[in-house]
C-alpha cells in the first residue's frame, strides 16, 4: 500500500494515555468487597492522522471495550483521551456532542446497528439531521450522494435493512459513519461478520474512502491475515494491555513478544508439511479471567519464556526498534 | 393384469425455456414495514372480524343512542320486560277489525301489537277468573283466554282449545326488548357501550402514555432509577383494586369516576413492566450505540430508537389490556360499585338481568353477549396484531 508521503508525517491525531475501564461485576451484600473486570487496564496508544492502525487480540481482551471507550460509548475509569485539543475521557456528555462527529463507527453486527424501522435515507440522514446539518432537502441529496460513494444507488435510500444483504447493509453502516466527514473511523471488526469475497469488496472501498476523504482507521479485528493487508501499524493486545505495537511488516517479519509470536503461529499455514511441524510458539492454556488477573506480567501463565521475575514485575511498553514498541522483560 | 400407457406429448418433454430475466428474478416485492404487517393482518380472518366489529361497537355507541327516541331512563311500567321476540296471535272478531296480540309468558299479559311486530299497549284483562286460573280478554265478540294452571302460559279461545299463532315477530318498538322498568334494553345497552369504551380509552391512554414512557425511562436507564421506579409499580401493582375503588368511592362519591379513576392510577404497570423488559434488551443493540456516537439526545434515542421497536409489544399488550379493563369496570358495576342509576354499563345490565333471569332469561343474553363478544374481538384483534407485527412470521 502506498499512502501519500505527506500523510506518514507523525501528528498524532489521538493519545491515549493509561486508559482503563473496568466494570463492577459484583459486590458483597453492603457494597463491600466489588469485584472488577479490567476489560481495559492501562493503555498508550497514538493514532496518527492518515494511517490505520490495526489492533489484533484473542476474543476477551478489550479491543471493542478499548473501541467504545475511546468513542464514549463507556466513559473511562481513568486515563487520558487526547483528541483535537480536548481530553475526551474527562468531558461531560454534552459538551462531548462537539467532538462527536470527528469520530465515528462501523460495527461488527450489520443486521444489528440498522435500525429496522428506517428506512436507508432516515438511516443514513440521521447524523446530519442530529449535527443540524441541512434541511429535509439538502440532506436527501448528500444521502443520495453518500449511497454513490459507497457503491449503493440512490433508488435505495426508500427501502428497509431487511431488504439488504449483509454486505450492502455494511455499506448502508459505512455511508452513515462518514457522512460527517469524522477524521477518525473506529473499525470495530466491522467485516469478520462478511462473506471472504464480501470482505475484500468492502476492505478495498474503506481503502479508496480513505484516500479520498483523508481519513483516519482504527481497525479492530481478530483476522490477522486482513489486518496484515489494511494496516499501516498493527497494535497486539492481550488482557486489557497493549503488549506490541509495530508498523506492520515490522510486526510480522520480527514479532518481539511472545504473544505476538504465538498468535502469528496460529494462522493456519496451507502446506501441509509445515503445518505438521512441531511449533514452539504455539500457545498452551486458556486466556485468564479478566476479574482475577495473574500478577506481574498477564502473559506469564502461558507464556514459555516465563520466569520468577515475570511474576513479581510487570513489563512496560518500551521502543526496542525504531516505532517498534513491546512489553516484555525478554524481549530483544 | 392389463398394461398401463401412459403417453406424454412430445412437447411436453422439451426443456422450459427459463428466460434470463426470470432466473434472476427471486426477490419479492419491496413492501415497508408497516405495508407487510396490513398485509398480513388482512389474511388473518378472525382478527379483521374482530376489528370491524369493533369499529360497528365504537360507531353504534356513539351514534346509536342519537338515532332513537328512546333514553336510558324512560320508564314505561306498563310496558316492562318485554322479549324482543315473541309470539303473535291474531283474534278474529267478527264485528271489529282483526288485532295482533301477544303473550308474555313471564307475567301473563296480553300485548296488542301491530302485525310487524310493533307494541301498540298493554290489554286491559276483561274479567280474572282466579279459580281457573284465566286471564279473559274480549275482543269484539271474540273471546280470549290466558290460561296459566299450566306453566308456561297458554293462550286459549273460550272453549279452551289452544289459539293458533300466526308465527314469531321481532319487536319493532324495542328491538332488544324492555327491562323490569318498561326502558329499552338496546338504547341501555348502548349507553353501556360507551361507558365500557371510556373504561376501553382511558385504559389505553393511561397505558400509552404513563406505562410506556414510565417503563421505557425505567429500562432505558437502568441501574437504580430502573430499581426505584420498578419498586414504586411493584407497591402499586399490590393494591387491591376492588379496596381502592371503594376508597375512591368515598371521595368521588360517583362511582363511575372511581372506576376511571382507579383504572387510570393503577393499569399502566403490566404496560411498564413489559415496555422495560424490551428496552433493557434493546438498549444495548449497536443502533442504539451507532445514534449514541453521533450525539442524539435520550429523547431522540427513546422515540425514534426504541420504542418504535417495541411497538409490537405494546399494541399486543395494550388489546390484551383493554378487555380486561372493560371487564373490571363491568365486574365493580356488577357488584354495585360501578355506574349508579339510572345510568346503565353492562356490569349494571347483567346485574339487573340476574335479578329477573327465571321469568325473562333473555334479558341477560343481551349484556353477556355484549361483554364476551367485545373481550373476544380484542383478544382476537391483539392476537392478529402480534402475528402480524412479528416479521419473522412473514411469508
Amino acid at each position: 500500500m502506498d499512502k501519500q508521503p505527506h500523510m506518514r508525517d507523525d501528528e498524532v491525531l489521538m493519545r491515549v494515555r493509561d486508559l482503563k475501564k473496568h466494570f463492577q461485576v459484583s459486590a458483597g451484600f453492603f457494597g463491600q468487597n466489588p469485584k472488577f473486570l479490567k476489560a481495559v487496564d492501562g493503555v498508550d496508544l497514538d493514532i496518527r492522522r492518515g494511517e490505520t492502525l490495526g489492533l489484533v487480540g484473542e476474543s476477551g481482551c478489550g479491543k471493542s471495550t478499548l473501541a467504545r471507550t475511546l468513542i464514549r460509548l463507556y466513559s473511562p475509569t481513568d486515563g487520558v483521551i487526547e483528541f483535537n485539543g480536548a481530553d475526551l475521557a474527562k468531558l461531560k456528555e454534552k459538551d462531548l456532542a462537539p467532538h462527536r462527529r470527528d469520530i465515528q463507527m462501523i460495527f461488527q453486527d450489520p443486521y444489528a446497528s440498522l435500525n429496522g424501522r428506517m428506512n436507508v435515507r432516515d438511516l443514513i440522514a440521521e447524523p446530519l439531521e442530529i449535527a443540524g446539518i441541512g434541511n429535509d432537502k439538502s440532506r436527501t441529496a448528500r444521502v443520495h450522494e453518500l449511497l454513490e460513494v459507497v457503491g449503493l444507488n440512490k433508488d435505495h435510500a426508500n427501502r428497509f435493512p431487511h431488504e439488504f444483504s449483509g454486505g450492502q447493509r455494511q455499506r448502508i453502516g459505512i455511508a452513515r459513519a462518514i457522512a460527517l466527514n469524522p477524521q477518525l473511523v473506529i473499525c470495530d471488526e466491522a467485516i469478520s461478520a462478511l462473506d471472504v469475497s464480501i470482505q475484500a469488496q468492502v476492505v478495498n472501498m474503506l481503502e479508496d474512502l480513505q484516500k479520498e476523504l483523508g481519513l483516519t482507521y482504527l481497525f479492530i479485528t481478530h483476522d490477522l491475515s486482513m489486518v496484515k493487508h489494511i494496516s499501516d501499524r498493527i497494535g497486539v493486545m492481550y488482557l486489557g494491555k497493549l503488549v506490541e505495537i509495530a508498523p506492520n511488516n515490522a510486526l510480522y517479519d520480527d514479532p518481539k513478544h511472545p504473544y505476538t509470536r504465538a498468535l502469528l503461529a496460529s494462522i493456519p499455514i496451507a502446506d501441509p508439511v509445515e503445518a505438521r511441524k512441531d511449533n514452539q510458539d504455539q500457545m498452551q492454556g486458556e486466556i485468564p479471567s479478566p476479574i482475577d488477573m495473574p500478577s506481574g506480567c498477564r502473559f506469564r501463565t502461558r507464556c514459555p519464556l516465563a520466569t520468577d521475575l515475570c511474576a513479581e514485575q510487570e513489563p512496560e511498553l518500551k521502543e526496542l526498534a525504531d516505532n517498534h514498541k513491546v512489553a516484555c522483560h525478554y524481549a530483544e | 393384469m392389463t398394461d398401463i400407457h401412459v403417453t406424454v406429448p412430445k412437447e411436453k418433454w422439451t426443456p422450459v425455456d427459463r428466460g434470463a430475466q426470470d432466473a434472476e428474478f427471486i426477490a419479492a416485492p419491496s413492501l415497508t414495514y408497516w405495508q407487510d404487517v396490513r398485509q398480513r393482518m388482512w389474511r388473518n380472518k378472525p382478527a379483521m372480524a374482530s376489528l370491524a366489529f369493533i369499529i360497528l361497537l365504537i360507531l353504534a355507541a356513539i351514534f346509536g343512542p342519537m338515532l332513537t327516541h328512546h333514553t336510558y331512563y324512560d320508564q314505561d311500567l306498563k310496558l316492562s320486560n318485554i322479549p324482543p321476540i315473541f309470539e303473535v296471535y291474531k283474534a278474529e272478531p267478527a264485528d271489529a277489525p282483526a288485532q295482533y296480540v301477544f303473550l308474555n309468558s313471564g307475567n301473563f299479559k296480553l300485548y296488542e301489537v301491530a302485525e310487524n311486530g310493533e307494541i301498540l299497549g298493554l290489554v286491559r284483562a276483561k274479567r280474572k277468573d282466579l279459580m281457573k286460573k284465566q286471564h279473559i280478554y274480549v275482543f269484539g265478540d271474540a273471546e280470549v283466554r290466558v290460561d296459566y294452571s299450566q306453566l308456561p302460559a297458554t293462550l286459549v279461545d273460550g272453549d279452551g282449545n289452544a289459539v293458533e299463532s300466526i308465527g314469531y315477530r321481532w319487536n319493532q318498538t324495542n328491538w332488544f326488548g324492555t327491562d323490569s322498568l318498561g326502558r329499552d334494553v338496546l338504547v341501555r345497552q348502548l349507553y353501556g357501550a360507551r361507558i365500557s369504551l371510556t373504561v376501553a380509552f382511558v385504559a389505553a391512554m393511561v397505558n400509552f402514555f404513563i406505562g410506556v414512557f414510565y417503563g421505557g425511562i425505567a429500562g432505558y436507564f437502568g441501574g437504580n432509577v430502573d430499581n426505584v421506579m420498578m419498586r414504586i409499580v411493584e407497591i402499586i401493582a399490590t393494591i387491591p383494586l376492588t379496596l381502592y375503588v371503594i376508597l375512591m368511592m368515598v371521595v368521588f362519591q360517583s362511582g363511575f369516576l372511581s372506576i376511571i379513576i382507579a383504572i387510570g392510577s393503577v393499569f399502566w404497570v403490566d404496560m411498564a413492566r413489559i415496555v422495560r423488559g424490551q428496552m433493557l434488551s434493546l438498549k444495548n443493540q449497536d443502533y442504539v450505540a451507532a445514534a449514541k456516537t453521533m450525539g442524539a439526545s435520550t429523547k431522540r434515542i427513546l422515540t425514534r430508537h426504541l420504542l418504535p421497536n417495541t411497538m409490537g409489544p405494546i399494541l399486543v399488550t395494550l388489546t390484551l389490556l383493554i378487555p380486561s379493563a372493560i371487564f373490571i369496570e363491568s365486574f365493580m358495576s356488577f357488584i354495585g360499585l360501578g355506574v349508579s342509576v339510572p345510568m346503565a354499563s353492562w356490569g349494571t345490565l347483567t346485574a339487573e338481568a340476574v335479578e329477573t333471569l327465571r321469568a325473562y332469561p333473555h334479558q341477560l343474553f343481551f349484556p353477556a353477549a355484549a361483554i364476551s363478544l367485545t373481550m373476544f374481538a380484542f383478544n382476537f384483534l391483539g392476537d392478529g396484531l402480534r402475528d402480524a407485527l412479528d416479521p419473522r412470521l412473514r411469508k
